[in-house]
């Protein structure tokens, strides 16, 4: 019997990968999105989790980003 | 905003004019500083637009360089061919922003205007050159800011006569002005408490100030005082003198105070133990092959323009021969001067540039140190010191105590301050308020500071006199031409997933500079550098358990805050004369003042946080000129002679700093080149260290494993800037560490010949790291 599930396939660079693993232990067991991790650049999730994981890595990078004060 | 409007105007704004300019000025400067212009306008919300298309253009602007805009900024374009004569003038002016390569950006301050007074300029000359320069008709907004903010200039004046502070001007109601400040009327002194026997008194009102000044006078200034009958005076506490300055500055009263020196005329009579004696002349001259460089000139020229020396910072980068500014300057007012240095190390280097330029005889020169208390015997002459000696407030041996004493008393002609860009901390303000000097000269390569303290240097020492370029020294071939790189390396699988985990926070810092591609890189550029080029490399990192990680594990020679001073000789020596030692690691002791001209190759591998100044005087280790002048000259054979290399782990906060970090080297014009593959891919990983998982691993468990003071930042107790940088990294930190005790600082090198055979057979880092830790703990 095949189970079929609806998700979401991310493909990224290796350390990306590793924030979104560690995002996702970071959160409560029934909230945590990963169906599978396939390798080190690419993973199976949760279809609804687009918008979030976006967000969450463009506040990571902001906070890696100088910006030259006015 | 207006230059932003400006600068975005002018491709857009103003077709009519951009037909008659050329065409690729417009291109160019607007595609500089574009990315700078989105920044600011970001960091100002809602940008307002100016429309500038009112401004006339003058017909011949083409042959003019500049073009000032109504809020104070200007640009200057640096092909003109008046570019030289603009530069010169401007430098004295304003502010300079931003130097890339073809486009200058200036900024017009009150500060700025201040310098210009001071060294002469008047403001109807200002604005008559700045008009001649322009090429649309002067902003009226910024001629009257000039007025402004030079109206008052020069009104008043802080001598030092007879070890006592005097606030003169020739206009009482201007000192009346000043007195009815309440910094200023406290720390005014009558004069009953300091010289008894005069007839000087000044009660505490105001009107009767106009008494005071002629008793003041005796017998050799009244040749002065008759040409200059005018003056008025009041002393003021020398505690006080810092305090008084900054009320006179520009966002305060606004009567900004000169002071000079007269010293030629200096022949002002001293009663010191009942000895009549004389600020007596100290006989030394530049010796003939001391051939100043024309911008050393030129900044001696701004220091003693009208005969009299005036108080003030001279910035020049690193490399570029600020010792024998120090030194012409000493030997033009001849008079006993003050050198202060960052460390004994540089003590040393300044006595040696002084008996090196200058005709100043072994007795004049003393130097005093912790280790060396020499005393001078003559009236006049040379002490050589560091802040923290003179500022140092706990007890003292009585030798030294002696000695501080005669600095206390004596009048200084010159101070002299090296690395001024450390002055502003707490304790080297002290320095300034206890060595009474004429005419303080201050000496850096980067005026900047991350605490902003940057600014009191203007009434703690003086306005900035002169600032050279640094990319026309490079073009002239004063200074080397360096190469900057950014090397990006990404963080391994293992690294990242630790660094993102909330209770390594404050192992950060160990795990992004331990990422065993950063590691990788390093090796590949030593390796390179030391085999293609035969070049001699400095490792910096902060870290220090990085710093021993990388050094044991390359075998490479180290040196670190508790390294020995007889150590640290014996591997600079080896460093500069050995070809077997062609690599040395540094932590930032080394950021400073440690002198070895041999080296061409920086390789950063960590820093701390997004120190600016850090970043500059680093790469102003490799600044001095190597090898032949027609060389190094625009179009010479070499095009870069000496390679910076910053290397950064990528989606880490080092990224932040390092960006932060460049801005100042971006602001003096360099650029730095993004390399993002290195070791690159078709060299023979296996040669590498850490090129399997196991040892990556191996590697991850040391850092993970040791001690969280360890894989802190190193703490140095003379580390000066430290004092006004942030406080977080001072309370950090283990006696066993500080005193080099930890274990695992312990090492032996064997630096000759023994390369090959290290990397044939590399000791397990990680067991014997265990072995040390048991022994020690």
């Amino acid at each position: 019997m095949v189970n079929a599930i609806k998700g979401l396939f991310i493909s990224c660079d290796v350390p990306m990968a590793q924030f979104i693993v560690n995002m996702n232990a970071s959160l409560p067991a029934s909230q945590r999105f990963i169906v599978h991790i396939l390798d080190g650049t690419h993973m199976f999730v949760q279809p609804h989790v687009a918008e979030m994981i976006r967000s969450k890595i463009s506040e990571f990078r902001e906070q890696n980003t100088y910006e030259k004060p006015a | 905003m207006a230059g932003d409007g400006d600068h975005r105007g002018r491709p857009y704004k103003r077709p009519k004019h951009s037909s008659k300019a050329p065409k690729y000025v417009e291109e160019e400067d607007f595609a500089l500083d574009n990315d700078s212009d989105d920044d600011r306008r970001r960091g100002e919300g809602d940008a307002k637009k100016i429309d500038f298309t009112k401004l006339e253009l003058k017909p011949d602007h083409v042959n003019r360089p500049l073009w000032a805009c109504a809020d104070g900024r200007i640009f200057l374009e640096t092909f003109s061919p008046l570019y030289k004569q603009a530069y010169d003038f401007l430098i004295a002016i304003a502010e300079p922003v931003c130097r890339p390569e073809s486009m200058h950006e200036y900024n017009l301050t009150p500060h700025s205007l201040y310098a210009a007074v001071s060294v002469g300029l008047e403001t109807e000359t200002i604005i008559s050159v700045l008009n001649k320069l322009s090429k649309t008709k002067l902003p009226q907004e910024m001629i009257d800011f000039i007025h402004a903010s030079t109206a008052n200039y020069g009104k008043v004046k802080l001598v030092l006569k007879k070890n006592r502070y005097l606030v003169e001007s020739p206009f009482p109601e201007v000192l009346k002005e000043l007195l009815r400040d309440d910094v200023i009327s406290r720390a005014r002194i009558s004069s009953e408490e300091s010289h008894g026997g005069e007839a000087f008194t000044v009660s505490k009102s105001t009107g009767e100030i106009e008494g005071g000044h002629d008793e003041l006078l005796d017998g050799a200034e009244l040749a002065a005082a008759a040409e200059d009958k005018e003056t008025h005076a009041f002393e003021i506490d020398p505690s006080q003198v810092e305090n008084v300055k900054q009320r006179c500055l520009p966002n305060a009263l606004n009567y900004p105070m000169l002071e000079e020196y007269d010293f030629r005329n200096d022949t002002y009579v001293l009663f010191v133990f009942g000895l009549l004696q004389v600020n007596p002349d100290l006989n030394m001259e530049l010796k003939p092959q001391a051939q100043p460089r024309p911008y050393q000139e030129k900044s001696l020229s701004k220091m003693f323009g009208n005969g009299r020396a005036r108080s003030g910072i001279i910035v020049l980068p690193c490399g570029a021969g600020k010792s024998l500014v120090g030194v012409s300057a000493a030997a033009r007012i001849k008079k006993s001067c003050l050198c202060l240095a960052t460390n004994a190390v540089s003590v040393d280097q300044w006595a040696f540039q002084f008996k090196l330029w200058s005709t100043i005889r072994d007795e004049q020169i003393c130097r005093f140190t912790s280790d060396s208390k020499e005393r001078f015997g003559g009236n006049a002459g040379v002490v050589v010191t560091t802040y923290n000696m003179v500022a140092f407030g706990g007890k003292r041996s009585e030798d030294s105590e002696k000695i501080i004493e005669e600095i206390r008393n004596r009048e200084w002609g010159l101070l002299l301050m090296d690395e001024v860009h450390v002055v502003p901390a707490h304790m080297f303000r002290k320095v300034i308020s206890i060595t009474k000097s004429h005419c303080k000269l201050g000496l850096t390569a980067t005026l900047v500071r991350e605490d902003e303290r940057i600014t009191d240097l203007n009434f703690l020492i003086g306005p900035k006199l002169y600032e050279a370029n640094w990319l026309d020294l490079v073009k002239c071939g004063f200074i080397a031409n360096v190469q900057c790189a950014e090397v990006w390396c990404p963080m391994t699988k293992e690294f990242f997933a630790e660094y993102l985990k909330k209770e390594n926070s404050k192992k950060k810092q160990a795990l992004y500079v331990m990422n065993p591609n950063k590691f990788r890189a390093c090796e590949f550029l030593i390796r390179f550098h030391e085999e293609q080029r035969g070049d001699k490399i400095i490792v910096f990192a902060d870290n220090l358990f990085a710093l021993t990680a990388y050094a044991m594990t390359l075998r490479k020679p180290m040196i670190y805050g508790a390294t020995s001073h007889v150590e640290r000789t014996k591997i600079l020596h080896a460093f500069k004369h050995s070809t077997d030692v062609n690599t040395v690691f540094l932590s930032k002791v080394g950021d400073n003042s440690i002198d070895i001209p041999e080296a061409n190759v920086i390789i950063q591998i960590s820093s701390h946080a997004g120190s600016r100044r850090q970043e500059a005087q680093r790469l102003g280790r490799i600044l001095r000129a190597k090898g032949r002048l027609q060389d190094r000259m625009a179009g010479g054979k070499e095009e870069y002679n000496a390679f910076f290399y910053s290397l950064v782990s990528t989606d880490t906060q080092e990224m932040y700093y390092s960006t932060k970090r460049q801005q100042f080297l971006i602001d003096q014009g360099y650029s730095f080149k993004v390399i993002t593959s290195l070791p690159p891919p078709d060299t023979d990983q296996d040669q590498l260290h850490f090129s399997n998982l196991n040892e990556q691993l191996d590697l991850l468990n040391k850092v993970l494993n040791a001690g969280d003071d360890a894989v802190g930042l190193e703490q140095l107790e003379e580390d000066a800037d430290d004092i006004a940088l942030q406080k977080a990294r001072r309370s950090a930190g283990s006696m066993s560490a500080f005193s080099g005790s930890s274990g695992m600082l312990y090492m032996e090198f064997n630096t000759g010949g023994k390369k090959g055979q290290g990397k044939s057979k590399p000791k397990d880092p990680s067991k014997r790291h265990a072995l040390f830790r048991k022994r020690f703990n």
